[in-house]
């Protein structure tokens, strides 16, 4: 067993195959176990990863005239040894209908929808234009966190929030509302650590104030059903809005000198 | 090790200093406050500040009056079924399940908080006892087709069971708001569950509040049988698909042979994948709707390389305008009006109680001596298939709401009370101006016992030009649904929409989607056998040389 496992031609196998998996489901599965968020790796990235790892191995069995020797032999065994004739034969068949199949599914017409590569945080604009007033949102802080109660403007927060995002965003904050399955992209989840912790507070006002179609073009504003809320909300009301998504989810906003948020 | 025995001291005492079953409600109150009162009110009067931007309005809870139970129509009940509603939520409704946000214990502490909100809860729950299900066969399904007729299911639910029977249009609740008798075709939205088990269950409980009865008298009155109530509970259920459906993201127009179907009912579609495409209220651009009366509309598509036809599917409950439907249309359009005027400018100086109105209608008043009824507008049916101008090389494409000024959409725009369906530019939604000229647009519809079928057809090719858009095959083509039910009150930009999806005209396959395998699996092979020969050749020399 343990000659066995030290022959050349087995490792390269065995790393192939463990990096395969590793790459195929690992990186997929593996990271949700420690509460990390993660997505199956596309086809043609895996190829390139599997490519690497083949040279690799390459390099790794010619390192020495021995081991590129005895890497070597099997292959050359079954390539003229009269005992491995049905072998031999067997992969002459196989591998040319795998060739094909393989090609097949490359050529055939496919009817999948284009790629919908879409950026979440574009970089926002340096000013905007609230109703008239230009607002530079660079070092832009919630006026309220100052002033008055901020229970006051939590609850003045929820109202506005029940009246207007419930049906997309939902009343669990979680993007799952009653008509969420009717847009896409799907409204975002404020419970997922990839947005608002991630996002200053005035950021957060231009996406409010400006919607869907306020992103640049990366952020596919064709697409996004987010309302620009300059419409219906006053300058005050997404100011106590924004309170409520961080109190409600209990998140804090990144500020301006540490960068830093998300602590819950 | 004393340590430990003095923390597990601790632990138990804390155990024991847990409140009992009755008295949680304190904590109750606090989790009530975070999660529910926005809709149910602090009150638990269902008059949270959401509650106007939703029909069915969330449960007044001091009405005591529940739709989801295992008790007698008119007890309270049980603390299981009320954890069972908060546990999974009430499907078409804006009621969410809260297992994902909430731990046991606090769904618990809600149940015995929400009974705190009536004194109805002094009283046991009147559990009913449910039997076993009978096998369930075409024999039985048949049997409770009769009971569903007997029974005058109908008179509500209709025919066809879409919503749509004769007195569909005069239902409210016991707080007067209009509600719709379920459409039995779409299980997934039933506020109990879609179970055989489920719909048998309300029968026997009827939903309290709604005027979905109990059939317990009937079943006492011999009118009806327990097994024959399974058997409709059976037959329901088939109505509707095995599971619920999804909408994919494209939508197959497949190549069929020589002409296309013209008439929504021919048999021809039938060889066409059914694709399902949910719409929801249009709730982005004033003024807003949030009541829409379909919810889905059920696609498929067909072409021949000369032409595409596209069959469109919804379910609704009146073919408008019907002036039987217009007090319906009264009262949905006062409870649900749009909450901000349609020719809002930005409603600038205007804070505190912008975006919604506070208060819900006091349902009372419509009863209100104060004279004459307001006419309302009679308005049709309307259907548009949105396509962008040219089909996008890159991933831009018009904004999905019929597009802006600067980037309109290309529309198929039907209406119940036109003659046939128009070609459209539309520059934002429903600014929508049809393109003059002859148009090679062809349509014809059918409405059938609660359902509009509507086939549209168009030449692929774009003969008079302008914003029509070219159809090309084996190309995803951006397309999104819009429609408006006049009877519910809608026009405008108050309606029914969808995100963008695709369509895709399936193309003859080409030969060489068969050729260039079978070259590279001949390549391959002869790579191999040449492979081989050379080591076998080599090896006899090396072996003749004695290596
Ligand atoms: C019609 C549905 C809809 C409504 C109503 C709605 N949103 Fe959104 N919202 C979306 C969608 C879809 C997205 C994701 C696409 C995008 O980023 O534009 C989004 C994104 C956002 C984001 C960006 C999050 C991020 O990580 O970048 C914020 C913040 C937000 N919404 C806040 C709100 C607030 C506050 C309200 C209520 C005043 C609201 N939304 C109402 C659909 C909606
Ligand atoms: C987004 C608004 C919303 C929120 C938040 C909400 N509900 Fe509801 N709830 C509704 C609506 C709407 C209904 C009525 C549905 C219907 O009648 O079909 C309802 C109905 C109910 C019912 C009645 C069930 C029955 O059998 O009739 C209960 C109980 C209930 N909710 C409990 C809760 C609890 C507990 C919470 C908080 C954890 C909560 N709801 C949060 C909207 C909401
Ligand atoms: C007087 C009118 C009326 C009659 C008669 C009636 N229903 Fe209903 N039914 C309704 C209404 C209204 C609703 C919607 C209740 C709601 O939305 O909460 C409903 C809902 C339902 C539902 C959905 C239950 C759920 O969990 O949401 C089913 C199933 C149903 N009815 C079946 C029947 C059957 C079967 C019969 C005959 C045996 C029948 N109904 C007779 C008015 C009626």
């Amino acid at each position: 067993m343990k000659s066995r496992l030290s022959h050349p031609f087995v490792q390269a196998l065995l790393i192939l195959a463990v990096a395969y998996l590793l790459f195929r489901f690992g990186i997929a599965y593996i990271p949700p176990l420690l509460g990390v968020k993660s997505a199956p790796v596309p086809h043609t990235v895996l190829l390139q990863y599997m490519l690497t790892v083949a040279v690799g191995v390459l390099l790794y069995v010619s390192a020495t005239e021995d081991r590129w020797r005895a890497f070597k032999a099997p292959i050359q065994r079954v390539l003229v040894d009269p005992s491995q004739r049905l072998y031999r034969l067997a992969l002459l068949v196989t591998v040319p209908l795998l060739a094909g199949f393989i090609t097949y599914r490359q050529v055939r017409p496919s009817v999948e929808a284009p790629p919908n590569l879409r950026s979440i945080h574009p970089a926002p604009p340096s000013t905007i234009t609230f109703r008239g007033k230009t607002m530079t949102l660079a070092g832009l802080e919630n006026p309220l966190r100052k002033e008055g109660n901020l229970r006051d403007h939590v609850e003045e927060g929820r109202r506005v929030y029940y009246q207007n995002c419930v049906a997309c965003h939902g009343d669990q904050l979680n993007g799952k509302g009653h008509f969420a399955h009717g847009f896409n992209p799907p409204p975002a989840d404020f419970t997922d650590n990839g947005t608002i912790p991630q996002l200053t507070e005035s950021f957060v006002f231009w996406r409010i104030a400006k919607g869907g179609r306020g992103l640049p073009k990366e952020g596919t504003p064709w697409n996004s059903a987010m309302p620009a809320w300059e419409d219906f909300l006053t300058e005050r009301e997404i100011w106590a809005v924004i309170i409520f998504l961080y109190d409600q989810t209990g998140w804090t906003p990144r500020t301006w000198d540490t960068a830093e948020g998300g602590a819950r | 090790m004393s340590a430990r025995l003095a923390g597990t001291a601790a632990l138990l005492v804390a155990l024991a200093a847990a409140p009992a079953a009755g008295q949680q409600a304190p904590a109750g109150k606090a989790i009530y406050e975070k999660w529910c009162a926005g809709c149910h009110g602090s009150d638990g009067k269902g008059d949270g500040p959401a509650a106007s931007t939703m029909l069915p309005r969330p449960r007044d809870f001091t009405r005591a009056l529940f739709k989801v139970r295992t008790t007698s129509s008119g007890s309270v009940p049980t603390d299981a079924d009320l954890r069972h509603v908060i546990d999974d939520g009430m499907p078409g409704s804006a009621m969410p399940g809260w297992t994902d946000v909430l731990s046991e214990s606090d769904r618990d502490a809600l149940v015995q908080y929400i009974k705190t909100f009536s004194t109805a809860f002094q009283q046991k729950p009147d559990v009913v006892a449910f039997s076993k299900a009978p096998p369930e066969n075409a024999a039985a399904i048949e049997d409770g087709r009769r009971t569903y007729e007997k029974l005058e299911c109908f008179k509500c639910h209709g025919r066809a069971a879409r919503g749509d029977g004769p007195s569909a249009s005069t239902q409210e609740d016991d707080s007067h708001f209009p509600i719709r008798p379920a459409n039995l075709e779409e299980n997934w939205r039933f506020r109990g569950g879609g179970s055989v088990e489920d719909i048998y269950r309300r029968l026997r409980t009827g939903l309290d509040g709604t005027p979905m009865p109990s059939f317990n008298d009937m079943l006492a009155a011999k009118v009806v049988t327990d097994e024959q109530l399974w058997h409709v509970a059976q037959y329901v259920r088939s109505l509707s698909p095995k599971e619920p459906p999804e909408p994919p993201e494209v939508i197959r127009a497949r190549l069929v042979e020589g002409r296309l179907p013209t008439s929504p009912d021919d048999s021809a579609w039938n060889v066409a994948e059914r694709a399902y495409i949910p719409l929801v209220g249009q709730v982005i651009i004033k003024p807003r709707w949030f009541s829409p009366a379909v919810d889905a509309v059920w696609v498929q598509a067909l072409h021949n390389g000369r032409d595409l036809a596209i069959r469109l599917v919804w379910d609704d409950r009146s073919r408008s305008p019907d002036p039987r439907w217009s007090e319906w249309q009264r009262r949905v359009t006062e409870v649900m009006g749009p909450k901000e005027d349609s020719a809002a400018a930005p409603a600038a100086a205007t804070s505190g109680t912008s975006g919604s109105d506070a208060a819900p209608p006091a349902p009372a008043d419509r009863a209100s001596p104060a004279g004459a009824t307001p006419a309302v507008p009679a308005l049709g049916d309307a259907f548009a298939v949105q396509f962008p101008r040219e089909i996008p090389q890159g991933m831009e494409r018009p904004y999905f709401l019929m597009g802006d000024a600067r980037n309109p959409v290309y529309l198929w725009y039907w209406r119940s009370d036109a003659p046939a369906a128009v070609e459209a530019t539309a520059r934002g939604l429903a600014n929508i101006t049809p393109i003059p000229g002859p148009s090679t647009l062809r349509s014809q519809a059918v409405f059938d016992r609660g359902q509009w079928r509507l086939v549209l057809t168009r030449p692929l090719a774009a003969p008079g030009g302008g914003d029509r858009l070219t159809l090309v095959q084996g190309e995803a083509i951006p397309i999104a649904f819009f429609a408006w039910d006049g009877s519910n009150g809608e026009s405008g930009t108050k309606g029914a929409v969808s995100a963008w999806y695709h369509v895709y005209l399936d193309e003859p396959t080409p030969k060489t989607v068969y050729t260039t395998p079978i070259a590279t699996a001949a390549l391959t092979a002869g790579f191999g056998i040449l492979v081989v020969a050379r080591a076998q050749r080599r090896e006899k020399q090396g072996g003749s040389k004695g290596d």
